[in-house]
């Protein structure tokens, strides 16, 4: 087979096609990392169980209770919603009031302690089966030449529908404002009588219920089962240090573009590769464009 | 009535107290100023009174009811409005969201909203015009001064201005002093902290004086700005 075949446009855009959407579950992941880092300074490690959690969630109420797939997703959201804010309030929330200078590096620790303690309850309530949908919509729509699973395009447009719907929300809502305000200036939101424990409680809920979502999202091609986490966290950790730490936007810009790199680089070296080449464009962006490709230098929050 | 601090103790760890038995009075409808040399305390004392930090002992009222147990984010119902020091404006938003966010506590009481918002702008015109410009971009004038407009929009009856002058070229420093005398006129209780000493005194009706966390002076402006000049010595 030639190189020729290989460069044909129509397996050129089935594999960009491929690539957004695994690219779109890195940018719902890190938007989520990314508002929790841009408000709180919080680096969750433990965003990749929020993820695992969601497609649990999905897999229940999918075969389980054999729903539809829609209230799979609603399901997850407001699971993890919950859930992120259990956390913040009885874990997160304590060491931020007991302040002191390195409660960040305390949060970090307690976000991976929280990874392990979630990966090992899986694991002995679920055990280690993978548990995954077959598919959640059947069927194929052809575009132009290319035919693409209706699984894919739902995927697509789902992600699509959930960033936009965030981004109306932080930008006109009540509670949206307050972030935004908290993120910039957390005294000075006090002051004018925004209750900024609410906010940041509120916000990890919201951010745990995007990683919710994309778990349920994905089980088509991500089964559920204990570690299923950790690529994407990885991954949507790389795209929140390219899109420039606590750049909402950026972070989405920059999970699509991994997820299409990821793609070609699986198809024309092997799969594998695509790990070196995202390290490798950390590297590379750590040391020219340390405040992320889509940031100034000044700096980026909600 | 107004603002009442008796015996105020407080500071950042137990064993080391910033403040150290204040008493103050910042009454109604004056402007009381507090001067003293560096680390006099001044502006931890606006922060004990905001609820930034706990008195360990003392007693803060305002209009007879006690502080000493509220939060920050409760300081604005109960009537007192506080001037941070340094930029407060959140610089990624708008002119009318900053001003938006000044209405916080009225939640969805549009009409209280709506006649916040002309009634500021009708003070501030410059606002209005660039309502819809980042707050990042204005002037650090501008931005002052939509600093000032922000604390208004509720209708609070007592400022605390923690260094409203620090960081302005003398032009600025006048307009700001000029705004704050219009604040005034309005009857609002004004407690200010600056290092403009000249300034601050301008404008004051009361002055305290406040060295290693104690009270050192007070008096009537009339009193103390003959002695000014031997008071500030007393601090080198």
């Amino acid at each position: 087979m030639g190189i020729s075949v290989l460069l044909e446009p129509i397996i050129l855009a089935e594999i960009m096609l491929q690539g957004l959407v695994r690219g779109s579950m890195y940018a719902l992941m890190a938007c989520g990392l990314s508002l929790i880092f841009g408000l709180m300074g919080v680096k969750n490690f433990s965003h990749g169980e929020f993820f695992m959690l969601g497609a649990y969630v999905m897999f229940f109420v999918a075969v389980f209770m054999d729903a539809p797939f829609i209230l799979g997703i609603g399901a997850a959201a407001a699971v993890l919603f919950v859930f992120g804010v259990l956390v913040e309030r009885t874990l997160i929330a304590n060491l931020r009031r007991r302040a002191g200078r390195d409660w960040l590096l305390d949060a970090f620790v307690l976000t991976i302690g929280l990874m392990i303690v979630l990966q090992n309850l899986a694991l002995l309530t679920f055990g280690s089966t993978r548990r995954g949908v077959p598919q959640l919509v059947s069927g194929m729509t052809e575009i132009g030449p290319i035919f693409v699973t209706n699984e894919r395009l739902m995927i697509l447009g789902a992600s699509a529908l959930i960033v936009t719907m965030l981004g109306l929300f932080i930008r006109y809502t009540r509670m949206g404002k307050a972030i935004r305000a908290t993120g910039q200036d957390p005294e000075a939101a006090q002051t004018l009588g925004i209750d900024v424990n609410r906010v940041y409680t509120y916000t990890f809920g919201l951010g745990a219920a995007l990683a919710g979502i994309a778990g349920a999202l994905l089980i088509g091609i991500f089964p559920a089962y204990p570690t299923v986490g950790f690529h994407p966290v990885i991954k949507s950790i790389a795209a929140v240090i390219l899109g420039g730490l606590g750049n909402v936007p950026g972070a989405i810009a920059a999970g699509l573009l991994l997820g299409v790199i990821e793609a070609y680089t699986t198809f024309f070296l092997a799969s594998g590769w695509q790990h070196v080449i995202t390290a490798g464009l950390i590297v590379l962006v750590l040391i020219f464009r340390p405040y992320g490709l889509f940031s100034s230098a000044k700096g980026d929050r909600p | 009535m107004a603002l009442e601090i008796q015996g105020v103790t407080a500071g950042y760890t137990k064993e080391v107290p910033i403040l150290q038995g204040i008493d103050l009075t910042a009454s109604d409808g004056l402007v009381t100023v507090i001067i003293g040399p560096n680390g006099a305390g001044k502006s931890t004392l606006l922060k004990v009174i905001y609820g930034y930090l706990r008195a360990s002992e003392g007693e803060i009222r305002h209009d007879g009811v006690s502080l000493r147990d509220q939060q920050p984010k409760d300081m604005l119902r109960h009537g007192i409005a506080y001037l941070i020091q340094g930029h407060s404006v959140f610089p990624k938003m708008s002119v009318e969201e900053n001003l938006e966010l000044g209405a916080w506590i009225l939640r969805n009481d549009r009409k209280a909203v709506a006649s916040a918002f002309e009634e500021v702008y009708e003070r501030y015109p410059r606002l209005k015009e660039k309502r819809r410009m980042l707050a990042g971009v204005l002037s650090g004038g501008e931005q002052r001064m939509l600093e000032i407009a922000r604390l208004t929009m509720t209708g609070p009856k007592t400022l605390l201005l923690d260094e409203p002058s620090v960081g302005l070229m003398p032009k600025l420093v006048d307009t700001v002093y000029q705004e704050i005398a219009r604040l005034k006129e309005q009857r609002y209780t004004i407690l200010i902290v600056d290092q403009n000493v000249r300034k601050a005194m301008q404008i004051a009706d009361y002055i305290y004086v406040l060295k290693l966390g104690r009270n050192s002076h007070e008096g009537p402006r009339e009193d103390i700005q003959p002695r000014i000049e031997a008071i500030i010595r007393e601090w080198i």
